[in-house]
């Protein structure tokens, strides 16, 4: 491969100082073999401009932080070769989610919000007995929990759909591919009313508007539209049959 | 809580609208494929376009039908278009993330939108051109196609491109077909419907110059 130089457009802009609007900045790099956008980002950092701000931790695509939108689509800059792209590479920050700088977002927050309003954790009313056995699951129910529960919390999903883009309280695919998680959990023993509360409502499962942006970019190539099928039907079988009580005014 | 959230808190709501959505959508595209097949009665000839036509008449269906589907469709508007941002930022929002995104089941979205409201319109110009014309029979029906053919093939488009994206998406969205091949049934049922209006279209064109 002869080696091409390759022309970085970078967003930049630090809410730290508004007083410098926003703006694209250009950086020359030569490509090396087997380099990442994550590669290149820390040679940037390390050679051209030590002030560009992005995230990372575990560079093999576990982590992941270090989510971008690149050339337009959100992904991991840790599992993107630059050599199945263009010689000309925007990098802008995921949306939705709040701006730390450049390249940098807060996703932690987003999802501890979304763990919290989709309750993500079993809830049983079993005493846990540290002593005895861990209680068998077939395999079979095993493998389906597990394919939910790929996900890395890098936000891809919500940074490609557009709902979310527009209605901050919707909790997009990563959020209910987590509540799909634990209604296919045996040890959860919420009933469908329970869930209802959690998804029901266009900030859930009804919001979506199905355009598969979620599925189509997700790094993890985690199924979302299956997972989000699966809780729609549920929550409408729940929703037709709910009883509702109005306040006598 | 504020207090008027709750004395109007409906859990129900958005699952009911989400399936009145639904079930509009599906009855408009199958009132929209029995009507072009209806139509296309007029290939085998003019007497079995004026029997059918006639058919609907002497059982009154044409008119409760033609009313009937005229509510599904506004209910199906106002349903559907719930979801289109009305605001301009969220405009703004929208247009940005389809270009930056170049996905196309996004855009086929946007293009949705655009195509509901444009057959709202032509739709309920289409509707009162029968109306005015009524009863329905194939020396009509060549006379309004012979003035109208472009508004025809306007609607004919936009038509059968809303009804076979809207039900790919409805498909998908409640998981009821695999994605890729539902796609493929989907565009080829448009293609044969599309070719039996544009054939349809050319009889009554020949017709024309009759009547």
């Amino acid at each position: 491969m002869g080696n091409r130089t390759l022309t970085f457009k970078i967003f930049r802009y630090n809410p730290q100082k508004p007083e410098v609007k926003p703006y694209m900045q250009e950086y020359k790099l030569e490509e090396v073999s087997g380099m990442t956008i994550f590669v290149a980002l820390n040679k940037i950092r390390e050679e051209l401009d030590p002030s560009l701000m992005f995230d990372f931790v575990c560079r093999a695509a576990i982590c992941g932080s270090c989510a971008m939108v690149i050339n337009g689509r959100p992904t991991l800059a840790c599992k993107t070769l630059t050599k199945d792209l263009p010689a000309k590479i925007s990098l802008l920050p995921l949306p939705v989610f709040k701006l730390v700088g450049d390249l940098a977002v807060d996703t932690g927050t987003w999802f501890r919000d979304m763990a919290i309003k989709t309750e993500a954790w079993v809830h049983t009313t079993k005493e846990f007995d540290p002593t005895a056995l861990e209680e068998r699951m077939d395999n079979k129910t095993a493998q389906e929990i597990y394919e939910p529960d790929r996900c890395v919390e890098c936000g891809c999903c919500v940074a490609g759909c557009a709902t979310a883009n527009i209605r901050a309280d919707f909790l997009g695919a990563a959020g209910i591919n987590r509540v799909a998680r634990f209604m296919l959990d045996p040890r959860d023993e919420r009933s469908p009313e329970e869930y209802y509360e959690v998804v029901g409502a266009e900030e859930g499962a009804f919001g979506c508007m199905g355009l598969m942006a979620c599925d189509d970019n997700c790094p993890m190539e985690i199924p979302l539209q299956t997972q989000l099928s699966f809780v729609r039907r549920k929550m409408l079988a729940q929703g037709l049959k709910l009883k509702t009580e109005k306040v006598a005014l | 809580m504020l207090s008027q959230r709750i004395l109007t808190k409906n859990p129900k709501a958005d699952a009911y609208l989400d399936a009145i959505e639904m079930a509009t959508g599906i009855c408009l595209v199958s009132f929209l494929w029995a009507h072009m097949l209806f139509v296309s009665t007029i290939i085998l000839g003019p007497e079995v376009f004026n029997g059918l036509s006639e058919f609907f008449d002497i059982y009154l269906l044409s008119y409760i039908g033609v009313p009937a589907i005229a509510i599904i469709g506004l209910i199906h508007f106002v349903v559907a278009g719930r979801r289109i941002p009305t605001n301009i930022r969220d405009q703004k929002i929208i247009w940005q993330h389809a270009k930056q995104l170049r996905h196309t089941d996004t855009w086929t979205w946007i293009f949705q939108a655009i195509t509901g409201m444009a057959i709202l319109v032509l739709a309920a110009l289409h509707i009162w051109a029968i109306s005015t014309g009524w009863p329905i029979r194939a020396e009509s029906a060549a006379e309004r196609m012979q003035a109208f053919w472009w508004f025809y093939l306007i609607l004919l488009a936009l038509g059968e491109y809303h009804a076979s994206i809207g039900l790919y998406r409805v498909f998908v969205k409640w998981g009821w077909f695999p994605r890729k091949p539902i796609f493929f049934v989907l565009k080829v049922v448009t293609v044969i419907i599309v070719a039996l209006g544009l054939g349809a279209m050319w009889v009554f064109l020949q017709l024309g110059g009759a009547a």
